[in-house]
């Protein structure tokens, strides 16, 4: 099953007025390893065309990436409003 | 004169043990937790190891929404071929239960009603920003602007401890502090988890795996466990061993856990249901940050609390205990000269009583033995060839089982004496 | 209750989130088995356009719901946005109501409250997508109904609001007393906060039986509803062609969509 069907099962509530990650564009550029890319288990975080590409919407919340980015490049905080993921199992 | 006796953050099990053993004992508390409905955000592996909630819901055995309770414990080595394992499944268990498979999102919610019913303030759906200080003093929490005081604030936020590390206290997070943990709940029915599992009723099935196939560096370890009718499997994936091979996605290596010749025919068929993300507190005893101060204490993973040695994997229990803790340090401490940081300094003091920190203390060092090419090659390689050689017919003499072990030694990738030393020091840690 | 400039209702229900619920490949049947609880996504629209006005104007807001207690926490919620108090019409007659008594009953409520100028509803459910109750209101309430609505103003007795109609937004302008239906999405919903969620549990809300509102139980519930839902039925299956477009061959596949009408080219 393809990672993209898996997260297609999920609900979110998006938040259209906040991003609770941020990405700072010019720290990734010059980025060595692209750790993200590899430990996110949402694949919030993609390579394309060698510049990398950043979407929170389909964020778990696991926090992974702020640990992964070892360059400080990755701002986590907190989803509001009972935004993001919303698991019925969990 | 603050609002709140104590204000909560974190509607986990942690949480609301805190909460449910305040309210009961008649303080004002608020409970605040950032989903809604509570529990929609939280992801476990899935067993609650222990009894500790006895100490706030007497009944829970009987009332909680546990899925099963664990008849069955099983270990596993698994090679790409193979899986060489062992199995604990017993009568004991019936009596002693000592683990029960949750779902966090009915459990976790649960627990908050539990805690509103006796008389805890709860609020779902907000966000807190930080602990608010004056003088050195914790005086309540910020959110969105606004104060709320409290004699006391208990972090209880989960193993991504946002407002402790904004707040200053705790570090934030680095690769010897949390794995990742990946989960799928799989579908079947009641009947098809009872034959593959060979249970019945309440039984349940709780296995941990070392994945010795991983490519490279790559290490992780395997979970599967029996709910009513579905299956939680995942994997806890190594930070730091991940991070040396940068080139295998996490989320990859669920599937191929899943897709394992051992693991695939028990979820065969079944249909994925959720797929789930969230970390696992690993540090032991070195990352355990400063427990409490004036006007604050840690409880439950936000404060590290959670233990694995490779055979087991817990972390519900030890939030549970904490945050009874956390309460009964409170509590006491308003009944004497109210909250100081020297009154919460109970807090450390009932951990170290506790099989919490005792635990933690006697299996510091655990992550050097549990993650490493002994437990994650060397191990599997070596069973599954005096398996081979035990089992497998070859149309060639037998060998004796020493011939075997000394042969695998041989086979497992790692000298003899450093095997011989890295196994006694595994042994003496675990 | 306290004496203000504007007073403005808005109607909320609590449905299913629709993302949980599936229809039954069997049985054709809506399974809400997994389902927890929220506030009909437009009536969050609908709550946040009238605290857009409380947030320009001196006004009360008040949230009301027709619906088991279960619903208080909903309630609760709309408080911790902003609203100032909250009303739930609780009573087991009104049980199996379709949107005819349900209208009638929300009507009944705001005449009692007296002097409400602008109710405020959802366009919509997402449990069940009729549209009554908001122009049922109206109706029994005899007020001014904008439908659809966008975006909605309040200056000196009127109600300035714009409409999505098909091809175009419609301006109108409306006296008081006046029933606006709100578009989902046609706005950022406002979240709680911690100081106004403690303030709303501390205040508590407002329960109203048939009794409280003059409503004769034998007006509501099963009975009194017209509606009957003959069958559910899953949408025919459309299956697609599969066609594989290399990249060169997009300017023919733009030519075909043109062709077969799905897209236009205007000219320069």
């Amino acid at each position: 099953m393809k990672l993209e069907d898996r997260l297609a099962l999920l609900n979110y509530k998006i938040d259209r007025t906040y991003a609770h990650i941020t990405v700072k564009p010019d720290i990734c550029e010059t980025c060595p390893d692209h750790f993200c890319t590899f430990s996110c288990p949402a694949k919030c975080y993609t390579l394309i065309d060698g510049k990398l590409n950043f979407k929170y919407e389909d964020c778990v919340e696991c926090g992974t990436c702020v640990v992964a980015c070892a360059h400080g490049s990755v701002s986590w905080t907190n989803s509001k409003g009972a935004h993001g993921v919303k698991y019925k199992y969990g | 004169m603050s609002e709140f006796d104590a204000i909560v953050v974190g509607g986990g099990p942690a949480g609301s043990s805190a909460a449910m053993r305040l309210a009961s004992a008649g303080h004002n508390v608020l409970l605040v937790e950032k989903a809604d409905p509570p529990g929609s955000k939280n992801v476990s592996g899935g067993v609650l190891w222990g009894n500790d909630l006895e100490a706030v819901i007497p009944d829970w055995q009987k009332t909680a929404p546990v899925e099963r309770y664990v008849k069955a414990k099983g270990v596993g080595f698994l090679t790409k071929d193979s899986n060489i394992g062992l199995e604990f499944r017993s009568s004991l268990f019936d009596k002693n239960r000592a683990g029960h498979m949750v779902l966090r999102a009915k459990l976790d919610q649960w627990l908050v009603k539990k805690a509103k019913d006796m008389g805890a303030m709860v609020a779902s759906g907000i966000t807190v920003d930080r602990v608010a200080f004056d003088k050195g003093k914790a005086i309540g929490v910020e959110q969105d602007g606004d104060l709320i005081t409290s004699d006391c604030v208990i972090l209880a936020e989960g193993a991504n401890p946002r407002v402790a590390i904004d707040s200053g206290l705790r570090e934030p997070l680095n690769d010897k502090d949390v794995a990742i943990g990946v989960k799928e709940v799989i579908k079947l029915s009641e009947k098809t988890v009872n034959e593959r599992f060979n249970l019945r009723d309440k039984e349940g099935f709780a296995g941990e795996y070392v994945l010795g196939f991983l490519p490279d560096q790559v290490e992780a370890g395997g979970f599967l466990y029996t709910n009513k009718e579905t299956i939680s499997a995942g994997v806890v994936i190594s930070m730091k061993h991940l991070r040396e091979n940068d080139r295998t996605y996490s989320f990859d290596i669920i599937e191929q856990f899943l897709e394992h010749p051992a693991i695939a025919p028990l979820v065969d068929g079944g249909s994925v249901e959720e797929y789930s993300a969230h970390m696992v507190q690993e540090g032991g005893i070195e990352r355990v940050p400063k427990l409490f101060g004036n006007g604050y204490m840690i409880a439950g993973d936000a404060a590290g609390f959670s233990f694995s040695n490779g055979l087991v994997l817990q972390g519900m229990n030890y939030a549970i205990a904490s945050g009874i803790a956390a309460a009964d340090t409170l509590i006491e401490a308003k009944k004497g000269n109210g909250v100081s940081e020297e009154s919460l300094a109970g807090y450390r003091k009932r951990l170290l009583d506790s099989y919490v920190l005792k635990d933690l203390y006697n299996f510091r060092g655990i992550d050097e033995v549990t993650w490493g090419k002994l437990p994650h090659r060397a191990i599997p390689n070596a069973l599954e060839h005096i398996m081979k050689g035990l089992f497998i017919e070859q149309g060639v003499p037998k060998k004796h089982l020493y011939q075997l072990m000394t042969e695998a030694l041989g086979e497992s990738g790692i000298r003899t004496s450093d095997a011989v030393l890295e196994g006694y020091r595994m042994l003496r840690r675990m | 209750m306290i004496e203000l400039a504007l007073h403005l209702v808005v109607l909320i229900k609590v449905v299913p989130d629709g993302k949980e619920v599936f229809v039954d490949p069997v049985t054709f049947t809506l399974n809400r088995s997994m389902a927890t609880n929220i506030i009909n996504p437009a009536d969050e629209n609908a709550l946040e356009a009238a605290l857009q006005i409380k947030d320009q104007t001196d006004a009360k807001v008040t949230v009301m719901t027709m619906a088991p207690p279960f619903a208080e926490p909903f309630l609760m919620e709309c408080m911790s946005r902003g609203a100032d108090e909250a009303v739930l019409i609780s009573d087991r007659a009104v049980a199996g109501s379709d949107t005819y008594p349900t209208s009638l009953t929300v009507a009944a409520a705001i005449k009692k409250m007296g002097d409400v100028d602008i109710v405020f509803a959802g366009e919509k459910t997402s449990d069940s997508s009729t549209g009554h109750v908001g122009p049922g209101v109206a109706e029994f309430i005899g007020a001014e109904l904008a439908s659809y609505s966008r975006k909605v103003t309040y200056e000196n007795g009127y109600v300035t609001a714009e409409r999505e109609l098909e091809n175009g937004i419609e301006e109108v302008r409306i006296p008081t007393p006046a029933v606006v239906t709100i578009l989902t999405d046609s706005n950022d919903p406002r979240r709680a906060t911690l100081r106004k969620k403690i303030d709303a549990m501390k205040r508590g809300i407002i329960t109203w039986s048939l009794a409280d509102i003059n409503i004769p139980a034998d007006w509501v519930g099963l009975r009194s509803s017209p509606t009957v839902v003959k069958k559910m039925l899953p949408f025919p299956r459309k299956d697609r062609k599969g066609e594989k477009i290399e990249k060169e061959k997009i300017p023919e596949l733009i030519d075909n969509l043109v062709k077969s009408g799905v897209i236009r080219v205007e000219a320069e």
